[in-house]
C-alpha cells in the first residue's frame, strides 16, 4: 500500500495546493472548491462497498491516515484526503495507474479548452 | 444603462477566484469519472451525496442547543429523542437515501454536561462526526493525533483547546463507534439568562458542541489548532 505511484506522485511535486493557489489567486475560502464534491465521492463509494470490491469506510479511512502519515506528510488537508484515496483505488487494483493517467489529461485538456 | 438598479453588491459578487486549473480538481473529476464509468456508483448517486455534503454546518446543532437553554421541555425532548428534536431544527436524520448517509448512522445522543462533568467527543477508529447536524468535522478532529491522545489524557489536551477544567469537573470521553454518534450540550453560561435563542446560538460553536469549548458570552469562533503528527509517545523518548 506505500509504494510510491509516479502519477500521484508527480501531483504532489507540483504542489498546487490550496493554501498556496488561495495566496496566490486572493481567495479567502479556507477550503478548496472540490472539498464538497469529494465528500460526496467518498459517501458514494462507502455506500457501494457493500456490493463492489473497493475499500470500505474503515478500510478507506485507515489507508488514507497511513498515507497521509508517510507517502503524502507534505500535503496539507483535504489534499491528503483526496490523493491517499486515488492511491488505495489504484494500489487495489480498482484503477488502473496508466488508465488514471489518461483520464487526468483528458479532464485537465476539457477544463481547459 | 444604470447597471445599478438592481439590489446585489458587486463587491461582494466579485470576489478573485483562483482562474488555474489545478492536479487537485483534475484528480477529484478523474476519479469520479472513473468510478462512475466502472458502475461503482453512479452520477445521481455523487450527485445526491454532494448536495448533502454542500448543506451541512453546524447551524442546526447550536440552534437545538440554544433551543434547549431557553425551553426546559424542548431539553427533555433533546434528550429522550434526539432524532425528533432535531426535526424540529430542520434535520431529518434519514435524508439523503430514506436510511441516512452510508457513513453516518441514524443512532444519535446529546450529552448533557453538568456543574461537575464535561463531555467531549472523539471518534478513536476513523472519524465518526454528528455530519447531518453538525457538518464536517474540523481537520483536527480527523488526527489520529487527537483521537489517540484525548481518550488518555483528556485533560491535557483539552487544555491545548484553552479549555482549562478544574480538578472536581470529571471529563467524560464518549468514543463514537459504528453504530452512534453523539453531540455535547454544554450548560448555559452565567450572564447569558435574559438572551434570545439567536443571540445564544452565537456563542454555540463547533467547539462547544464537541466539548473542547466552553460558550461564553462574546466568543463566537472556534479555536484554530495545528494538526499534530502522530507520535508514539514511546518513539519521543
Amino acid at each position: 500500500m506505500s509504494e510510491r505511484i509516479e502519477t500521484l506522485q508527480e501531483i504532489v511535486e507540483r504542489d498546487q495546493v490550496w493554501p498556496r493557489m488561495a495566496a496566490k489567486w486572493g481567495v479567502e475560502n479556507p477550503v478548496p472548491p472540490w472539498k464538497t464534491s469529494l465528500d460526496g465521492l467518498c459517501d458514494a463509494l462507502d455506500h457501494a462497498s457493500c456490493d463492489a470490491d473497493v475499500p470500505d469506510f474503515k478500510e478507506r479511512r485507515d489507508e488514507e491516515d497511513v498515507l497521509s502519515a508517510t507517502v503524502y506528510s507534505t500535503l496539507p488537508y483535504p489534499e491528503n484526503q483526496l490523493v491517499s484515496l486515488a492511491h488505495s483505488l489504484v494500489a487495489r487494483g480498482i484503477i488502473d495507474e496508466a488508465e488514471l493517467k489518461q483520464r487526468l489529461a483528458r479532464v485537465r485538456d476539457r477544463l481547459e479548452a | 444603462m444604470t447597471g445599478h438598479d438592481h439590489d446585489h453588491d458587486h463587491d461582494r459578487t466579485v470576489k478573485p477566484m483562483v482562474d488555474e486549473v489545478t492536479d487537485f480538481e483534475v484528480l477529484e473529476i478523474a476519479l469520479r469519472e472513473l468510478c462512475i464509468e466502472k458502475g461503482i456508483f453512479t452520477a445521481e448517486d455523487h450527485r445526491r451525496m454532494t448536495e448533502f455534503a454542500e448543506q451541512i454546518g453546524p447551524t442546526p446543532a447550536a440552534h437545538l442547543v440554544a433551543k434547549a437553554w431557553v425551553d426546559p421541555e424542548f431539553k427533555k425532548l433533546a434528550l429522550a429523542e434526539p432524532m425528533t428534536a432535531s426535526k424540529e431544527v430542520g434535520v431529518d436524520w434519514m435524508e439523503p437515501t430514506g436510511w441516512g448517509t452510508p457513513s453516518d448512522f441514524t443512532a444519535f445522543q446529546i450529552l448533557a454536561d453538568t456543574p461537575t462533568l464535561h463531555n467531549v467527543i472523539v471518534c478513536a477508529l476513523c472519524s465518526c462526526y454528528p455530519r447531518p447536524i453538525l457538518g464536517n468535522s474540523p481537520e483536527w478532529y480527523r488526527t489520529p493525533n487527537y483521537r489517540r491522545r484525548l481518550v488518555r489524557w483528556p485533560r491535557q489536551v483539552l487544555a491545548e483547546f484553552g479549555l482549562y477544567l478544574p480538578d472536581e469537573i470529571s471529563i467524560h470521553v464518549q468514543d463514537s463507534n459504528q453504530k452512534h454518534r453523539f453531540m455535547v450540550m454544554a450548560l448555559q453560561p452565567e450572564g447569558t439568562e435574559d438572551w434570545t435563542e439567536d443571540q445564544l446560538m452565537e456563542i454555540i460553536t463547533r467547539d462547544v458542541l464537541i466539548g473542547v469549548a466552553l460558550p461564553k458570552a462574546g466568543v463566537t469562533t472556534n479555536v484554530i489548532t495545528d494538526t499534530r503528527p502522530a507520535i508514539h509517545p514511546g518513539a519521543a523518548g
